[in-house]
């Protein structure tokens, strides 16, 4: 029997990862997975793996599923005010379905 | 008239002598191994090292630099120590003024770029000074070995300026009030950063404990090679940053080119004066040189990043990386070598 949940996906600069961290904290999300991430976008090639002289400039990819998607739209929108006019990011939602619902 | 006659002849003797100097600097293994990476980089290489190998050669060479610092303080005269830590205080917020005032002159730069980019040349990379002392080491020169550990003296004021300074100029911009810049996150951010971290531990070691042994037997040793395999990656770092400064203004390519030369020209004369005032050594005179024309490479981008958002990192980094250390390796401590060798008659 699986549950319905919002899985909030967002690719951003390393440099930034505690801030995110504490915003999705913030909104009540109990767990995220966190990934290092290369690829391209607006902003240019970000490798992944190869030496990087610049480490926090290197980018990650920070999942977070939640039952509540009310959460996860406000995880969303906070994350992208408050950095992605500075910073390189993006972010999206996934409808998702899970089991164990208590663990989220 | 003999008196006219023999300073002349002198002059060209000390111009050929330091010519000649140049010249053998230019074959020594860390300069090569950068100009090789660069070519692997322009050849398009596949060659690959893991990121992580970087960071333990950046770990390596800076608590070999701590470790010696350490064991020296504890034998150095602490008065000794105290003009040329001014000093590096001093060069390092005067870059980032005259940054201020030359930089951000320029058509097309815009000030908050300007001044992250000052910052940048004002900070210190670790991999330039590592290979300056293993130069100053391959020729013989004399430097006390507590000159790398002022590193941090030059460093974190040149980073603070430039934020508080950026702070400043937003503030006026908007003719708001001026947002405080707490100074003490700035300073801890960049304590904490890896490069620091491994050179404060590594001179408390040397300081407090009896670490000779593994000095001696493994981060002494081992300090050259890794210093080549660095070199090797900040070469290929440096070509593949080149696409990201074609994307600003040019004049940073004339700032990064043309600044770490001054700044190491000015801090050398500064050291000299010390050299005059308090005895200190020509090597130690080049090695603030060398400080003062390196940009910071590991520490420096991640603290200006955090401190000032809205500049361009494509702008620092990319005059840093890809032009402002590649002159300063290779022709900013060759440079400095053989004038030492001319001025002090070495």
């Amino acid at each position: 029997m699986t549950h319905k949940a919002t899985k909030i996906v967002i690719i951003t600069e390393k440099l930034i990862l505690e801030k995110v961290k504490r915003v999705i904290e913030a909104a009540g999300a109990t767990g995220y997975t966190i990934v290092a991430a290369g690829g391209k976008g607006s902003r240019g090639v970000r490798a992944s793996g190869r030496a990087a002289v610049v480490d926090a400039f290197t980018n990650v990819k920070v999942e977070v599923i939640t039952a509540n998607r009310e959460a996860a739209v406000k995880i969303a929108d906070e994350v992208a005010a408050r950095f992605f006019g500075d910073y390189s990011g993006i972010t999206y939602l996934e409808n998702v379905e899970i089991l164990r619902p208590d663990k989220f | 008239m003999p008196r006219r006659l023999k300073p002349r002849s002198n002059v060209i003797d000390l111009v050929l002598d330091f010519l000649a100097r140049l010249l053998v600097q230019f074959q020594s293994p860390a300069l090569a191994f950068l100009i090789g990476g660069m070519l692997l980089a322009a050849a398009r290489s596949k060659l690959e090292i893991p990121d992580a190998i970087y960071k333990f050669c950046v770990f390596m060479l800076l608590m070999r630099i701590g470790l010696e610092g350490g064991l020296e303080i504890r034998e150095a005269e602490l008065v000794d120590m105290l003009l040329p830590a001014i000093l590096a205080m001093v060069i390092g917020c005067g870059i980032v003024l005259l940054g201020r005032v030359v930089l951000a002159a320029l058509p097309g730069v815009k000030v908050e770029d300007a001044l992250a980019t000052a910052g940048l040349f004002g900070a210190v990379s670790a991999s330039t000074l590592a290979a300056a002392m293993v130069m100053l080491e391959e020729q013989e020169v004399f430097y006390e070995a507590w000159v790398p550990a002022l590193y941090p003296f030059m460093d974190v004021p040149a980073l603070i300026v430039a934020i508080v300074l950026a702070n400043v100029y937003f503030a006026k911009k908007e003719n708001g009030a001026r947002t405080k810049v707490r100074i003490w996150p700035i300073v801890r951010d960049s304590l904490r950063g890896s490069a620091l971290s491994a050179l404060l531990l590594g001179l408390a070691l040397g300081l407090f404990t009896h670490p000779q042994i593994v000095y001696e037997g493994f981060y002494d040793p081992l300090f050259r090679g890794l210093l080549s395999v660095l070199m090797l990656i900040m070469g290929m770092e440096a070509y593949t940053r080149l696409n990201e400064l074609r994307k600003v203004a040019h004049w940073y390519a004339v700032y990064a080119a043309a600044a770490p030369l001054a700044h190491g020209l000015i801090a050398f004369g500064l050291g000299y004066v010390a050299h005059i005032l308090t005895g200190f050594s020509p090597g130690g005179v080049v090695l603030l040189a060398v400080m003062a024309g390196s940009s910071s490479d590991i520490s420096g981008p991640p603290t200006l990043r955090a401190g000032i958002p809205s500049a361009n990192p494509s702008a620092y980094v990319g005059s840093s990386t890809s032009v402002g250390t590649p002159i300063a390796i290779a022709v900013g401590i060759p440079l400095y070598i053989a004038l030492a060798q001319a001025v002090f008659g070495l």
